[in-house]
């Protein structure tokens, strides 16, 4: 009987005490901190397992954005604040219970008046509707899954309106949906002559979304896709699948945290006659650069890429952020993704620009306003094109780049022209 | 009552329908079982392509993935045979002796331009330091985590070990970093060496199975032949009688664990060359199926141990290259419990002490 | 507990006598919940606080479910991930848009919230929903306990562990696989959202975008309800069969129990609880991704029992609250913070599973025995009772028989 007491009563001390402790700790709460000339931008990234590299290279580049322009708008301040929708549990992917907690951070945060994120499509599932229902404006640095702004195919039923419980939209990306990247991809393997394809994908949101899309891309074009498969990033290797390989070319959907390195190097290895392809998802120094863990030398050499951003040779105005980036945080490369964020931030603070007016006054009608700017934004001039945003929150721009791997980083090579399968 | 007990005459016992079926598919049922995946495919390759080659490239993956297991697996058997405890953290002292070899390969500058003489002292030295490291490893960790739970209830240890296991991840994450790594392929793993009667045997292959029988059998001769293997034995039997004998318990679990230690850091090494990639994670997977494979072997039994690893090892190279990669585990795990349900000992039945 | 009520004084006598009589747990059992039942009312809506509370308590539910499978029965379960999935694609199938093309895509609706009331796709009311989880987990324990009736011990553990890993595979892969056209058996690690609130007669329709109060006040009542059931069970004729086999199957045996319906029962019990606890848990957090029901996800429910004390109730309790706790709240917000707030530029995240790694490491080293052990295990240990488990060390030996 003393225990139970002692049990009721630990339990008591225990929940009143972090009750206590919370009360105190809990950064960034409700009650419009800093009144009407602070707002908060938020930023939701998966910041633990294999996906942190690239997080922190977007958060680099949005905190640049930020930097330059002075970290205000007119005469609001802006405070941005980083926020990691992983769990150690759930490293290198946004969690579900972690993003929606994050969601609910922005919406009960009365001077949210912009939400970045997130990285991974899975995650945006979940923190959209609720984004969504409290009319917080949402820009995503990487989400490229079709299904959370259009119905085309490799949608699932009731997309994309179920993301949207108001009917209105309020999310917009800066790269290119999947369906052109399909496309892309596509129409690369096809120019380099291949006849038949092998296709996997990582089974995530993002890879079976983008291999759906392939597929569809392949079928218009004429390019013969076999031995579908999915790939588990928990399988040691990958040789006894790769041994079934006979195509002509090989593209593997999906990111380098699920065990990319070990599938193209299976291949490669099994097939060595077979082209390999790869998307953004493996566009980064972790694939590529055998000295970070990528793949070999001999193998990258017969890898190809793409990635929805172009060289500094085709876009000049892109060269001189990526040298500040490079003296301001002494990195050798820029990772394709910090232009991301550099321009997600840069859009949103364009976006805040352009309606200043009602910045200053009702939350609400502030949010909306920025929304109705997102959606507003034409033929825009920025470090990665010329581009509007249309309807459905998706960027206008389809250039897609080819790059290649040499000295272990990715290398811009060509711009692939936006084919007519992209329509 | 006692005269009842006695003008009753006893009915004699007459094994019922199912309990034949039972004892019958217990005996040859299972290795019915067993063979049934590589016939089913050996009889569609005949039709197929004429010649048994797919089923024999999927039978020397089987074997050389399945060495690696049998290592693994020899760890937790052990274990389990002298203090009954499910060794969680025992996949990630494996992962430890992979990143152990890794970093002694860029300490000592081995690389892909090393000479072949360089190579093979290199990758020696490598598999001596991480057969020291994990076994010490091994030995602390007992010292440190299971030795002071030794009176308390069966399943403290057990999340004691999950708890060290998060620990050993823990310290791989700060080693590497989370993704997979690819570490160079010294040895060009996957270059055919021969191909006798049309298979590909690969380096790799070649080394996994050469590496892993010496071991194997240097074990199993320390275990019946030393004084210290008798007194493992002796542990393992009955710890009370052991001490009476004069024998140290502590000491022998001890040594138990340092050899346990050992096997998987010479599994972490030839795995790094084999696969030529490092992760944090890999120890936990490895160490899954290494203790399925132990557990069908029947634990506690050495021999088990090694059979389990290779048959481990070729089921799932079979359901990879046949079912799909995707449904690997699925049948591997279908087969543990089809042969924990006809078999509950395990294939060559257990070695451990009277259930108490 | 006779010298305290002999030392205090008159006074001190009428509270000893209160502290020790039955009404008086009952009174600070009736305070604890009553503090949890209004604390919501300090906090935002949307409180961070509230929504790691409500975790907790599904976790709690969970271990419950649990602790009577290990618990009470003694069978080592780690495999219950198993129903923790089946409890969330209860919901997933029947509580969401999933099989969109049903009904000529009018969707079946029964009781079903205003929300959804026109969409495709199955959607049943909550309860509903509750009570097929509970069926559909039974049944399914039953089928994972059926093979491990005749095994010992350990073994029971990797059959176990085995079924868990097989439908977590089934999870993930479940997109692929159609048993009908256009209706995929799971939407494997792309998960199936959003999935319906909650929706109670008599009360407004759940809606977590805009407060996650009624969520809270909903598996608290959910937990109580569990607390009740395992305690009722507990102390009824089948929970002293359970015990019995933990202790003794030989001698339950032969005492009359039903060795084979006492563990089927404990199996299906344990496997209900967990269903209802992944049902909510499916919709507080609007989707099921076959992601979570991994092996990981079995330990962790397990080492909050044990943490908390194998088969008491209460401790099993304390352990869930502290060790979901831990990962949810004190690793991510506390400790990850100290750095910053000490103005050091470190980053902890990296070190989130090694912490939580020693922090059960050293709770085990410190207190094997759990946090509140149950009674039986206390008085074993304290009088000696029964034998020691384990093996002993030198140490202990020389210690006993000097």
């Amino acid at each position: 009987m003393r225990y139970r007491r002692l049990a009721a009563s630990g339990c008591a001390v225990a929940v009143l005490s972090l009750g206590a402790a919370a009360c105190g700790g809990d950064s960034g709460s409700s009650g419009g901190s800093g009144g009407a000339n602070e707002l908060t931008i938020y930023s939701s990234l998966p910041l633990q397992g294999t996906a942190r590299g690239q997080s922190l290279a977007v958060i680099d580049g949005e905190k640049l954005a930020l930097e330059d322009a002075g970290s205000k708008v007119g005469k609001i301040k802006l405070k941005y604040e980083s926020l990691d929708d992983s769990t150690a549990q759930n490293p290198g992917t946004a969690d579900e219970g972690q993003t929606a907690q994050n969601a609910r951070k922005a919406v009960r945060d009365q001077s949210t008046i912009l939400y970045l994120g997130e990285f991974n499509s899975g995650g945006t599932k979940v923190s959209l509707p609720v984004l969504n229902k409290a009319g917080i404006p949402q820009i995503s640095p990487s989400n490229t899954y079709g299904g959370l702004t259009t119905d085309e195919p490799g949608a699932e039923p009731g997309e994309p309106d179920k993301y949207y419980p108001t009917g209105k939209r309020t999310y917009a990306r800066v790269v290119p949906r999947d369906k052109i990247q399909g496309a892309a991809l596509v129409s690369v393997m096809k120019d380099d002559g291949c006849q038949t394809a092998t296709l996997w994908d990582d089974k995530t949101t993002y890879g079976a979304g983008l291999a759906r899309n392939i597929e569809g891309a392949a079928k218009t074009a004429g390019l013969k896709i076999e031995n579908r498969q999915g790939t588990d990033r928990n399988s040691p290797n990958y040789r006894s699948i790769a041994s079934q390989v006979k195509s002509d070319c090989f593209v593997w959907a999906g990111v380098t945290g699920e065990n990319g390195v070990q599938v193209f190097k299976d291949v490669a290895a099994a097939a060595p006659q077979a082209k390999l392809y790869g998307p953004d998802g493996v566009t980064e120094e972790a694939f590529t650069n055998p000295a970070k863990g990528g793949v070999p030398a001999d193998v990258g050499k017969r890898i190809k890429l793409t990635v929805a951003t172009l060289g500094t040779e085709e876009l000049p105005q892109a060269a001189e952020v990526v040298d500040r980036f490079k003296t301001k945080y002494k990195v050798q490369s820029v990772d394709p993704y910090a232009i991301y964020g550099y321009e997600t931030m840069s859009l949103g603070l364009d976006a805040l620009k352009r309606s200043q007016a009602k910045l200053g006054g009702d939350i609400k009608a502030a949010r909306q306003a920025v929304v109705d700017a997102i959606f507003a934004t034409k033929d825009r001039k920025s470090v990665i094109g010329t581009y509007s945003i249309d309807k459905n929150g998706d960027t206008t721009l389809t250039d897609y780049g080819l790059y290649v791997i040499k000295k272990g980083l990715p290398t811009f090579d060509s711009k692939i022209a936006a084919s007519a399968a992209a329509q | 009552m006692a005269s009842e007990s006695v003008t009753r005459t006893p009915t004699p016992v007459r094994a019922s329908g199912a309990d034949a079926v039972r004892s019958w598919f217990s005996k040859y049922g299972l290795i019915i079982l067993l063979a049934a995946l590589p016939i089913y495919y050996g009889i569609k390759d005949l039709s197929d392509d004429g010649n048994l080659v797919r089923l024999g490239d999927n039978l020397v993956d089987g074997l050389s993935n399945g060495a690696i297991y049998a290592l693994i697996a020899l760890g937790y058997t052990l274990v389990y045979g002298i203090i009954e405890l499910i060794n969680f953290a025992h996949g990630d002292v494996f992962m430890i002796g992979t990143l152990v070899a890794f970093g002694l390969w860029g300490t000592i500058g081995l690389t892909l331009a090393t000479g072949t003489l360089g190579i093979v002292f290199g990758l020696l030295a490598a598999l001596v330091v991480a057969m020291a490291v994990c076994g010490v490893l091994n030995v602390m960790i007992e010292r440190v985590a299971y030795r002071p739970l030794r009176g308390a209830p069966k399943l403290a240890p057990l999340i004691t070990a999950v708890g060290m296991s998060f620990i050993l991840q823990n310290v791989g994450i700060l080693w590497i970093g989370a993704s997979q790594r690819a570490v160079p392929d010294l040895i060009h793993a996957q270059q055919q060496l021969f191909s006798p009667l049309g298979l590909s045997i690969s380096r790799g292959d070649v080394l996994a199975v050469v590496a892993t029988i010496p071991l194997v059998m240097l074990l199993t001769t320390f275990v019946s032949t030393t004084r210290l293997g008798k007194a493992m034995r002796a542990t393992a039997q009955d710890p009370d009688a052991a001490r009476l004998m004069g024998i140290n318990v502590d000491t022998t679990i001890a040594l138990t664990f340092l050899l346990g230690g050992m096997l998987a850091g010479a599994a972490g090494l030839i795995f790094l060359v084999y696969q030529t990639t490092v992760w944090y994670f890999s120890g936990f997977i490895a160490g899954l199926i290494a203790f399925t494979a132990a557990v069908m072997g029947g634990i506690g039994n050495l021999q088990g141990a090694v059979l389990g690893g290779f048959i481990i090892g070729i089921i799932q190279q079979l359901a990879e290259n046949r079912i799909g990669a995707e449904w690997t585990e699925a049948v591997v795990f279908a087969y543990l419990i089809i042969i924990m349900v006809f078999r509950p000992q395990g294939l060559l039945g257990e070695q451990t002490r009277e259930a108490g | 507990m006779a010298t305290a009520r002999l030392r205090s004084g008159s006074q001190g006598a009428a509270l000893s006598r209160l502290r020790d009589s039955k009404h008086g747990n009952r009174i600070l059992v009736a305070l604890v919940f009553l503090v949890l039942i209004i604390f919501p009312l300090f906090r935002d809506p949307l409180d961070n606080f509230v929504d790691d509370m409500i975790l907790a308590l599904a976790y709690v539910v969970m271990a419950l479910g649990l602790n009577i499978v290990v618990g009470f029965a003694g069978l080592l379960d780690l495999g219950y991930v198993a129903f923790y999935a089946f409890g969330a694609y209860t919901i997933g199938w029947f509580g969401s848009d999933h099989f969109a093309f049903i009904n000529n895509e009018k969707g079946i609706h029964i009781f079903s919230g205003e929300f959804v009331s026109s969409t495709p796709g199955i959607h049943l009311n909550f309860l509903l929903i509750l009570v097929v989880a509970a069926a559909i987990c039974a049944v399914v324990g039953v089928i994972i306990g059926t093979p491990t009736l005749r095994l010992r011990g350990d073994y029971i553990a990797i059959v176990t562990l085995a079924f868990g890993e097989i439908i977590y595979r089934f999870a993930v892969n479940g997109d692929s696989i159609e048993f009908a056209k256009n209706y995929k058996l799971t939407n494997g690690r792309q998960a199936i959202s959003p999935i319906d609130q909650i929706d109670l007669p008599f009360f407004k329709e759940f809606d977590s975008a805009f407060t996650i109060r009624p969520f809270y006040w909903f598996v608290l009542s959910l937990v109580a309800l569990v607390l009740f059931c395992n305690f009722r069970l507990r102390d009824s004729r089948l929970g002293r069969a359970w015990i019995a086999i933990r202790e003794d199957e030989v001698a339950a045996a032969s005492m009359g129990v039903p060795l084979v319906k006492t563990k089927l029962m404990a199996y299906a019990a344990g496997a209900a609880f967990g269903g209802m606890a992944g049902a909510f848990l499916g919709s507080y957090l609007t989707s099921v991704n076959a992601n979570n029901f991994q092996f990981g996800f079995s330990i962790f429910v397990l080492a909050m029992i044990i943490l908390g004390g194998l088969g008491s109730i209460w401790g099993v309790v304390v352990g869930a609250v502290m060790l979901s706790f831990i990962n949810s709240y004190f690793i991510p917000d506390v400790f990850n913070s100290i750095p910053r707030d000490l103005g050091l530029d470190f980053d902890l995240t990296q070190l989130s599973f090694g912490i939580f790694g020693f922090l059960i490491l050293i709770v085990m080293v410190l207190r094997p025995e759990g946090l509140i052990p149950e009674r039986r295990r206390k008085l074993e240990f304290r009088e000696g009772l029964g034998e020691t488990e384990g093996i002993g060390t030198e140490e202990e030996v020389r210690r006993v028989t000097a």
